[in-house]
C-alpha cells in the first residue's frame, strides 16, 4: 500500500446555512489519479476549493505530505505544491502562453527587486531557465507553436491546455484539475486523457474533478462519489460503475449507466 | 508541427520602441545647449519632476492594478523631507534628495494594512491618507511653515557645485526622471515585473500559483513613494518655495490623470500623460478662465479615443507607418511575438 499524500479528515464546510461539504474523509495515495465524481452540487469544486485552500473549513483537517496544512493560506499551499486548474479558466489574458506558464515557476524562483535592477548574472541565467521550463511545458502540453500568442485570442481549448501548463510546470506532487474537459469534443477530450496520464508519469498525484465520463474511467485509480455533500461512495472505477446506490443518485432511479447519466449533465 | 525555437518568443521589445525612446533622451538631454528661453526650461523641468511621480503611480496602478488617489501625500512627504534637511541640517542636496525617496517609502508602510483593499475602497483610503498628510503640513506650523509656506529652499548642487543655470537644473531633473524610467523598465520585464501583472489581471490566479499577493501589492506600493518622494525633493528645489496647496487631494488627481490619459501600463505614457497635464494649462493660459473647460474636455476627448491613452495612440499610428513602409518596401519578417507584444501597447 503506498503511504497517502493527501488526507482529509472529516472536512466540513458550510456556507450560511447550507452544507456543501458534510464531514468527508479521503485519502489520496501518492502517484494514483484520484476521480471525484458526483451529480452537480454534490461539492465537488467545494471539496477542490478547500483542499487547494481557497477559503477555510468549517470543521476537520487536511495533511499534505504528512503536515497539518488545515490553516494554510492558498499561496503557502502552491508553494509547498498544491497546485490547481480552475473550472471557469482564470488566466492572464494579456500575457503572451509563454509568460502564463513562467508565472507557474514563480515560487521556485528567487530574483527580487533588486537583482532585477542590478541585472545580476544570476538573475538573468535564472530568467533563461524560466522561460526555458516554460517552453518544455508548453510543448509537453502541445501549444509550442502558440507560446508568443496572448492567451486571451487563444481559442477555448487551447486556453484549458494552457491552463494545465502554468499548474504543472513546476512539477507539483499534487495537482488539482477542476472540470478539465468541460467544453471540449471527443477528440480532445481524449487528447486530455491521455495527457493527464503523461503529467502522472512526470511524477504528479493527481485529484481530479470531472463531469466527462469517458476522461475519468479512462485515467482514474481511484474513484471517490460525492452526493448533497457526502461521501457516497469509493473505489476502482469498474466497482464505481456497477454500484448501485452511485447509479441511483445520477439517475433517481437504477436504470441507465452513470456515463449516460453524467453526459445528460454536462 | 514543429515549434519555432524559444528565442524567437522570448524576443526582446521591438526594436523601434526602443530607438523611439533613445531619440526623445537624448534631444531632452541636448535641449539646454540650444539655449532655450529660462521659461521653457523650468517648464520642462517640471514636466519631468510630474513625470517622475506619474512614473511611479503607473507601476503601482498599470502594473499592478492599484488604484491609489493619495501620491501627492508621498510627492508632500518627499518635498518637505528634502526641503527641511537642507535648510535646518545642512544636509547635502544628493543626499537629502535620497533621504527624501526613503523617508517617502518608509511613511508608505503604514499603507500596508490597506493593500488588501481593492478598487474604490482602495482609492478612498489612499485618499483619506493624502487628507492627512495634506493637513499635517498645513497645521504643523513649527516644522513646515504651515499655510504661509516654506521659504528659502536652497538650489540643488551636485558634488558641491550648485546648480544655478537653469539649463543643469532642468538637466538634472530629467537625469532622475530617465533613471526611474529605465529602472521601472527593467523591474516591467522581471520575475517581479510579471508577478505583479499577473495579480492584476486574476489574483486568484496568481495566489493559486504561490504568488505572495500581498507583499507583492505592498512592495508596489513601497516603490512607488519613493519615486513620489524623489520627485518631491526635485520640485522643492526647483521652485524653492513650497505651499501645502501643492499636495492637496487635487494634485493626486493630476497625477492619476497623467497615468490614465497617458496611457495604463505603458511607463512612455506616463511621461506624455505628465507632458500634456503640465503644459496644456500653459498652453492655453491666452484663453484665461476656459483654460480649465478646454483641459477637462480635452481629458474626456482621450478617453472617448481609446483606453490606451495618448501612448495607444502614437503606437497605433506608429504600427500602420510601419506596415505601409513594410507593404511598400517588401516583406517585413515581423515575428508573432513582437506583433503580440506591440499588441499590448507597452512602449
Amino acid at each position: 500500500m503506498r503511504e497517502l499524500l493527501l488526507e482529509a479528515d472529516a472536512l466540513v464546510r458550510r456556507f450560511g446555512g447550507l452544507l456543501a461539504v458534510d464531514a468527508v474523509s479521503l485519502g489520496v495515495r501518492r502517484g494514483d489519479i484520484h476521480g471525484l465524481i458526483g451529480p452537480n452540487g454534490a461539492g465537488k469544486t467545494t471539496f477542490l476549493n478547500l483542499i487547494a485552500g481557497v477559503f477555510p473549513v468549517s470543521a476537520g483537517t487536511l495533511r499534505f505530505r504528512g503536515d497539518d496544512i488545515t490553516a494554510w493560506s492558498a499561496a503557502r499551499r502552491a508553494r509547498a505544491g498544491v497546485r490547481r486548474t480552475f473550472q471557469n479558466l482564470k488566466l492572464f489574458p494579456e500575457m503572451t502562453a509563454l509568460e502564463n506558464v513562467s508565472i507557474g515557476l514563480h515560487a521556485s524562483t528567487r530574483a527580487g527587486i533588486f537583482a532585477a535592477l542590478a541585472r545580476l548574472p544570476g538573475q538573468r541565467r535564472e530568467e533563461r531557465e524560466i522561460a526555458t521550463a516554460a517552453y518544455a511545458a508548453l510543448d509537453f502540453v502541445g501549444l509550442a507553436h502558440q507560446a508568443a500568442v496572448v492567451a486571451g485570442t487563444l481559442p477555448y481549448g487551447h486556453r484549458r491546455l494552457l491552463e494545465i501548463a502554468r499548474a504543472m510546470v513546476a512539477k507539483p506532487p499534487l495537482l488539482l484539475l477542476d472540470e478539465p474537459a468541460a467544453g471540449l469534443n471527443e477528440t480532445e477530450a481524449a487528447n486530455l486523457s491521455a495527457l493527464i496520464l503523461r503529467i502522472r508519469d512526470e511524477g504528479s498525484t493527481i485529484v481530479l474533478v470531472e463531469h466527462h465520463m469517458d476522461v475519468v474511467m479512462a485515467v482514474c485509480d481511484t474513484i471517490t462519489v460525492l452526493n448533497h455533500g457526502r461521501k457516497l461512495a469509493e473505489g476502482e472505477p469498474a466497482a464505481i460503475q456497477a454500484d448501485p446506490a452511485v447509479i441511483e443518485a445520477y439517475l433517481g432511479q437504477g436504470e441507465a449507466s452513470i456515463g449516460e447519466a453524467a453526459d445528460a449533465h454536462a | 508541427m514543429s515549434a519555432p525555437p524559444l528565442a524567437s518568443v522570448t524576443a526582446p521589445p521591438a526594436m523601434a520602441s526602443r530607438v523611439a525612446t533613445a531619440v526623445v533622451l537624448v534631444a531632452l538631454l541636448a535641449l539646454p545647449f540650444f539655449q532655450p528661453h529660462q521659461f521653457v526650461l523650468h517648464m520642462l523641468a517640471l514636466v519631468a519632476i510630474s513625470a517622475t511621480v506619474a512614473l511611479g503611480l503607473q507601476l503601482l496602478l498599470g502594473f499592478s492594478g492599484q488604484l491609489s488617489i493619495g501620491q501627492a501625500a508621498f510627492y508632500g512627504i518627499g518635498a518637505y523631507t528634502s526641503a527641511l534637511l537642507t535648510t535646518k541640517l545642512g544636509v547635502p542636496f544628493l543626499g537629502a534628495l535620497f533621504a527624501a525617496g526613503i523617508v517617502a517609502a518608509v511613511t508608505s508602510l503604514l499603507m500596508v494594512p490597506i493593500t488588501r483593499l481593492t478598487g474604490a475602497y482602495l482609492a478612498v483610503a489612499t485618499l483619506g491618507f493624502s487628507i492627512l498628510v495634506y493637513l499635517f503640513i498645513k497645521n504643523e506650523e513649527w516644522l513646515t511653515g504651515g499655510s504661509f509656506g516654506f521659504m528659502g529652499i536652497p538650489r540643488a548642487s551636485v558634488f558641491g557645485t550648485v546648480l544655478r543655470n537653469p539649463g543643469h537644473a532642468y538637466l538634472l531633473c530629467v537625469v532622475v526622471a530617465a533613471l526611474v524610467y529605465f529602472a521601472l523598465a527593467q523591474l516591467q520585464r522581471s520575475r517581479f515585473g510579471r508577478a505583479i501583472n499577473a495579480i492584476r489581471q486574476n489574483e486568484d490566479a496568481a495566489r493559486a500559483s504561490g504568488i505572495p499577493v500581498t507583499l507583492l501589492k505592498s512592495q508596489c506600493f513601497v516603490i512607488a513613494a519613493f519615486v513620489a518622494g524623489l520627485a518631491g525633493s526635485l520640485y522643492a528645489h526647483q521652485v524653492r518655495y513650497l505651499a501645502p496647496n501643492d499636495f492637496t487631494f487635487w494634485k493626486s488627481i493630476e497625477i492619476l490623470i497623467m497615468v490614465v490619459i497617458g496611457g495604463m501600463g505603458s511607463l512612455f505614457g506616463a511621461v506624455l500623460g505628465a507632458a500634456v497635464v503640465v503644459l496644456l494649462p500653459e498652453v492655453l493660459r491666452e484663453i484665461g478662465d476656459y483654460r480649465m473647460l478646454v483641459f477637462g474636455a480635452v481629458l474626456m476627448a482621450v478617453m472617448l479615443f481609446g483606453e490606451a491613452g495618448v501612448a495607444g495612440f502614437l503606437s497605433a499610428i506608429g504600427r500602420r507607418l510601419g506596415r505601409a513602409l513594410r507593404s511598400s518596401g517588401g516583406d517585413g519578417g515581423a515575428t508573432q511575438a513582437s506583433a503580440a507584444r506591440k499588441d499590448r501597447a507597452r512602449a
